[in-house]
C-alpha cells in the first residue's frame, strides 16, 4: 500500500501554516441522543434524505414519478363530504345501503390525539365498506393504536382485517403542526414525537402475483415530515403511501375528529374526504360512481413501473 | 353624575356581552374568577390596547361593579356565599342586560357628543371593515391566531379566550420535565460529535482529488485543493471541520446506476457496477474532537461534584459512586431461574423471535417467549421489549402478562453510513422497514423516573444483524440514574458494560460480582441434575480467543 504523508500537507490559506489532512483511519458515528441531550438538536433532523427518501437511486427515482405520474392519470376528481362526527356513521351507511359504494382503500384519522376512531369503528359495517382484497389505514397516536388493538385483535375483527404493517410519521422539530406535544401525555417516559398507523388487509392478495392490485417494497414503513407539508391537517405523505401500495382508484378518507380552522382538511385528486372541516362539500355518490366506471377500479399495469418496480423473486414451479 | 369618571364602561360592555357565561359553570358568578377573564380580554383587546385605569386592581373591580348596580339599580345582583366572610367573597348572581344597555348608550352619546376624535376613530374603523375585501374577510377567519386576539361583539368570545388558556396550559410541561432536562445537560458524559457535510459539491469535488488504494484515501492533490477553495471560499474551512464522504470510483462503477444499497457493508467492492464511499475526517479534526470531549467531560465531572439541588430520581452522591462493573451470565434463558438475580429497576429483552427463521443465533420459540416467568424481575420498573413486524402485538400481549402496561413505543429510525433511511432491499413484507420498535412497559408506579429528557426515537445507523443501537443505554442511565440494577435479557457480549448485568446463551462464560446473586447462582447450578448440558452444546459457538479473554473471569465452569 502506498503512504506518502508529505502529500496530505496543504498549504493553509489562512496562516501559511502547513495542516495535514491525512484522514482519520477509524469510522466515525455520531449518537444523536446524547447530542440532543448537549444541544437540543434534533436527531430525526440528521436523517440526510427526509426532503428525498429516495436519493441515490435513480432506478427508484424513476419508478416514484412514474407512480406519481398514473396516479394522477387515474384519479378521481377530489372530493370532499363535510359532516359532522356524529352524521358520519349514518352518511356511510346510506352510501352503502342506498347508493351501493365501496372503497378498496379506506383510511381512518390523522394526526390528532382528539379522534372518535373507537365508536367509528365499532358501529360502521366496515367490511361492508371495504371491499375486498380492500386496505384499511387507521392513523392515531401510538397510545390509541394500543387501545385499539383490544378490538383489533378480537377473533372476528382479525380474521376479516389482518394486520400487515406498522407505519409511523415523524414531525420533523417541535414547531411542526404534527408535533403531538403533551396533550394525554402524563404518564409517558419519553417525550412523544411519532404517530402511528395499523395498516390491515381484507381478503387475499398475495404479494408474488398480484402485481394488478398491489406493488410491495415500493415505500417505507417510515415517513418524516418535509418542508412543504405544514400547509393542512393531512400531510401528504399519508395519502402516498395509500397510493403507491394499492393500485385501487377508490380511495376513501375519513377524519373523525375536529380538525380546527388553523390546519384545513385540503382536498386530494383520487380521494374521497369525509371530515367536518374539509374545505368542500361537493361529493355525489352517483357522480362519483360514474367517474370510476370512465377511470375503471385499479390503476392498469404499466410496463415502465412494472421494470422499476421492486418484485419477489420469481419462484419456478416444482 | 358626580362619579362620571369613574364609569367603566368597558366593563359595562363586558356584562352585557357575556351575561350568561359569567354566570354559568365554570364561573358561576365567581367574580375573582370574572376578574381575571374580564383582565384576560382587555389584555387580548388589540384594536383598543388596554389604556392604564382599565387595568384595575380587583378592589377597583368590585367597586365599578357597585358602582354600576348603583347607577343602574337592578342590572347587577350579589349573593353572599358565605356570610361569614367579608364582601370579596360575594358572587354575581344576576345580571340584566336591559338596564345595562341604557347605561352604556347613555354614556357613549354623551361621549360621542363630547368628544369629536372618538366620533372620527370608530367612522375610519367602519370603513376599513367596509373595504376589505371577500377574500381578505376569508383569510381572516382562517387565521387562528388573529383570530384569538380580535375581539368581536360576538357572544361566543369568551369560548376562545378560554378555550386558548386551555390550550397554553395543557401545552405548560410540568417543571420536573425541564429541571430534569437541565440536569442532565449538565451531567451528561458529551460523546465526541462531528457534523456531517451535506454539500454535495464538496463530495465530487474530493472524487477528483483523492487517491484511493484498497479502499482507503491514501492522499490529496493539494494543488487541485487549494485550486477548488477559490472557487468555493468555504470549502476548505467546511474539509476541516466536518464528515465527508467521497465517492469511491472503480473502474467497474456505473454512476448512472446510482448508490449501492449496502454502501459501507457491501460483500463485493471488487466486482459491484453500483457507487460506494468513504468516509473522510482529517486526523486532526479527530484528535481536535477527542481532546475537547474529553476536556468537557472532566469539566462536567469536576463541576457536578457539588451536589445538585435536584436530586430526584438519583442518588445524592451521583458522581463520587462507582458504577457497578459489568456482570454476565451465560445460561439458557428459558430454563434459567429467575428468582437468583433479583429485582432490577431496568430490564431490555431482545428475543429473536420466531419471524426470522433464518438468523445465525438460536431463536426462542414464541410461545416460550411468552413462558419466560419475567414477571419475577421487577416489583415497579420498565421493561423494553424490542419487537420486529409481526411480534408488535405479542410483544405487548406478552408485557400485559407480565404485569405491565404499554406505556411508550420508541422508534429506531435505522440509517446507513450516509445517514439515510434505509428505503431499499425489500426488508418488509408489504412495505420496506426502516425502523424498529421498541416496546416501553411500566410496572406499578415507579416515582423515580425521569420522564421526558429523551424523545422516543432514535436515530442510528445499522450495524450487525440485531445489534442494536447503543444510544438505547444512554437514554436509560438518563431515565433511572447511572446507578440502578440493570438487566439486558438475550444480551450478547457487545451488550456487556457498566452498570448491567447481561444474560444469554451467547456471552462468553460468566461473571458476578454481586456477591449474593454469585452465592445463589452457585447453588443453581450445583442443585442443577444436568448443569452443563446446555454448556456444552452452546461451547462449539464461541470462538476460541474469546474463550481465552474471559478464561479468567469464568467462575463455574
Ligand atoms: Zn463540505
Ligand atoms: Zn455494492
Amino acid at each position: 500500500m502506498i503512504e506518502s504523508e508529505t502529500t496530505y500537507k496543504v498549504r493553509d490559506s489562512e496562516n501559511t501554516k502547513h495542516v495535514s489532512f491525512k484522514p482519520t483511519k477509524e469510522f466515525h458515528t455520531n449518537d444523536y441522543s446524547n447530542r440532543y441531550i448537549q444541544t437540543g438538536s434534533l436527531p430525526q433532523k440528521h436523517v440526510t434524505n427526509i426532503e428525498n427518501s429516495v436519493e441515490g437511486y435513480p432506478k427508484l427515482q424513476k419508478l416514484f414519478q412514474e407512480k406519481e405520474k398514473q396516479v394522477s392519470q387515474y384519479a378521481s376528481t377530489p372530493f370532499g363530504c363535510k359532516v359532522d362526527i356524529d352524521e358520519m356513521v349514518p352518511t356511510l351507511n346510506r352510501w352503502i345501503q342506498r347508493d351501493n359504494l365501496s372503497f378498496d382503500v379506506v383510511m381512518v384519522g390523522c394526526l390528532t390525539d382528539n379522534q372518535f376512531i373507537y365508536p367509528l369503528l365499532t358501529q360502521l359495517p366496515l367490511d361492508k365498506l371495504v371491499s375486498k382484497p380492500g386496505f384499511l389505514f387507521i392513523w392515531a397516536s401510538s397510545q390509541k393504536i394500543n387501545e385499539l388493538s383490544k378490538l383489533l385483535n378480537n377473533e372476528i375483527w382479525a380474521k376479516k382485517f389482518r394486520r400487515s404493517e406498522e407505519l409511523v410519521f415523524v414531525p420533523i422539530d417541535k414547531e411542526s403542526p404534527f408535533y403531538p406535544g403533551l396533550d394525554q401525555d402524563d404518564s409517558t417516559l419519553l417525550e412523544k414525537m411519532q404517530w402511528h398507523c395499523w395498516m390491515c388487509i381484507t381478503g387475499t392478495v398475495r404479494r408474488s402475483t398480484d402485481g394488478h392490485l398491489i406493488h410491495c417494497n415500493v415505500d417505507t414503513d417510515l415517513q418524516i415530515e418535509t418542508q412543504n407539508t405544514r400547509n393542512g391537517a393531512v400531510p401528504s405523505h399519508l395519502y402516498k403511501v395509500a397510493e403507491n401500495f394499492s393500485t385501487a382508484t377508490r380511495r376513501l378518507h375519513i377524519i373523525p375528529a375536529r380538525t380546527g380552522w388553523e390546519t384545513p382538511v385540503r382536498l386530494r385528486p383520487g380521494w374521497v374526504i369525509m371530515s367536518p372541516d374539509v374545505m368542500l362539500d361537493n361529493f355525489s355518490p352517483n357522480r362519483y360512481k360514474n367517474e370510476i366506471s370512465n377511470i375503471g377500479t385499479n390503476i392498469p399495469l404499466k410496463n415502465e413501473i412494472e421494470a422499476l418496480r421492486p418484485k419477489s423473486p420469481i419462484q419456478k414451479a416444482v | 353624575m358626580t362619579h362620571n369618571s369613574t364609569m367603566n364602561l368597558p366593563l359595562v360592555q363586558f356584562l352585557m356581552e357575556n351575561d350568561a357565561e359569567l354566570l354559568k359553570v365554570p364561573l358561576s358568578g365567581h367574580l375573582r374568577d370574572i376578574y381575571s377573564i374580564y383582565l384576560i380580554q382587555m389584555e387580548n383587546n388589540h384594536i383598543e390596547p388596554p389604556t392604564h385605569e382599565q387595568l384595575i386592581s380587583f378592589e377597583e373591580f368590585v367597586n365599578d361593579l357597585k358602582f354600576i348596580s348603583e347607577v343602574a339599580p337592578g342590572s347587577l345582583s350579589f349573593k353572599r356565599e358565605n356570610p361569614l366572610l367579608s364582601q370579596v367573597d360575594e358572587l354575581l348572581e344576576y345580571i340584566d342586560v336591559f338596564p345595562l344597555k341604557t347605561l352604556y348608550e347613555l354614556y357613549t352619546k354623551r361621549q360621542e357628543s363630547s368628544n369629536d376624535q372618538v366620533q372620527q376613530n370608530s367612522n375610519k374603523k367602519k370603513e376599513q371593515v367596509g373595504n376589505t375585501s371577500t377574500l381578505e374577510r376569508l383569510i381572516n377567519i382562517l387565521d387562528f391566531e388573529k383570530s384569538m386576539t380580535t375581539v368581536h361583539s360576538s357572544n361566543n368570545q369568551q369560548h376562545k379566550i378560554l378555550s386558548n388558556q386551555l390550550n397554553k396550559i395543557l401545552e405548560t410541561e410540568p417543571a420536573s420535565y425541564e429541571l430534569a432536562r437541565q440536569r442532565a445537560k449538565e451531567i451528561t458524559p458529551v460523546i465526541e460529535y462531528i457534523s456531517t457535510c451535506r454539500d454535495h459539491q464538496h463530495s465530487s469535488i474530493l472524487a477528483s482529488t483523492v487517491y484511493i488504494v484498497n479502499n482507503k484515501i491514501v492522499s490529496m492533490q493539494w494543488s487541485k485543493l487549494s485550486k477548488y477553495e477559490i472557487e468555493n471560499p468555504q470549502f476548505m474551512a467546511c474539509l476541516k471541520s466536518k464528515i465527508h464522504y467521497v465517492p469511491n470510483l472503480k473502474p467497474q462503477t456505473d454512476l448512472t446506476l446510482g448508490d449501492c444499497s449496502y454502501l459501507d457493508t457491501c460483500h463485493k467492492l471488487g466486482s459491484c457496477r453500483y457507487l460506494h464511499y468513504l468516509q473522510y475526517i482529517p486526523e486532526f479534526l479527530t484528535d481536535e474532537v477527542t481532546r475537547e470531549t474529553h476536556a468537557k467531560n472532566i469539566k462536567i465531572k469536576s463541576e457536578s461534584l457539588k451536589i445538585p439541588f435536584y436530586t430526584h430520581g438519583n442518588c445524592s452522591s451521583l458522581v463520587i459512586k462507582e458504577q457497578a462493573p459489568p456482570q454476565w451470565i451465560r445460561c439458557d434463558v428459558r430454563k434459567f431461574d429467575f428468582n437468583i438475580i433479583g429485582k432490577f429497576s431496568v430490564v431490555i429483552a431482545d428475543p429473536a423471535w420466531n419471524i426470522h427463521m433464518n438468523l445465525p443465533y438460536g431463536t426462542c420459540n414464541d410461545i416460550e417467549l411468552l413462558q419466560l416467568p419475567l414477571n419475577h424481575l421487577q416489583d415497579e420498573g420498565i421493561l423494553f421489549l424490542w419487537v420486529t413486524g409481526r411480534a408488535i402485538e405479542l410483544g405487548k400481549e406478552s408485557l400485559a402478562n407480565w404485569g405491565y402496561k404499554v406505556i411508550n413505543e420508541l422508534s429506531w429510525i435505522k440509517t446507513n453510513q450516509l445517514g439515510r433511511t434505509i428505503v431499499t432491499g425489500r426488508t418488509g413484507h408489504w412495505l420496506n422497514h426502516s425502523k424498529e420498535h421498541l416496546l416501553l412497559g411500566v410496572k406499578g408506579d415507579p416515582q423515580w423516573i425521569n420522564k421526558h429528557i429523551d424523545i422516543d426515537l432514535i436515530v442510528s445507523t445499522t450495524r450487525e444483524t440485531s445489534r442494536k443501537p447503543d444510544e438505547l443505554y444512554g437514554i436509560i442511565e438518563r431515565l433511572v440514574g447511572p446507578h440502578a440494577r440493570k438487566l439486558e435479557i438475550f444480551g450478547r457480549d457487545h451488550n456487556i458494560r457498566p452498570g448491567w448485568l447481561t444474560i444469554g446463551n451467547q456471552l462468553s462464560g460468566t461473571c458476578i460480582h454481586e456477591m449474593d446473586v454469585k452465592r445463589k447462582y452457585d447453588k443453581f447450578i450445583a442443585s442443577n441434575k444436568n448443569p452443563n448440558k446446555w454448556h456444552k452444546k452452546d461451547m462449539n459457538g464461541i470462538k476460541s480467543g474469546n474463550q481465552k479473554k474471559f478464561q479468567s473471569q469464568i467462575s463455574t465452569f
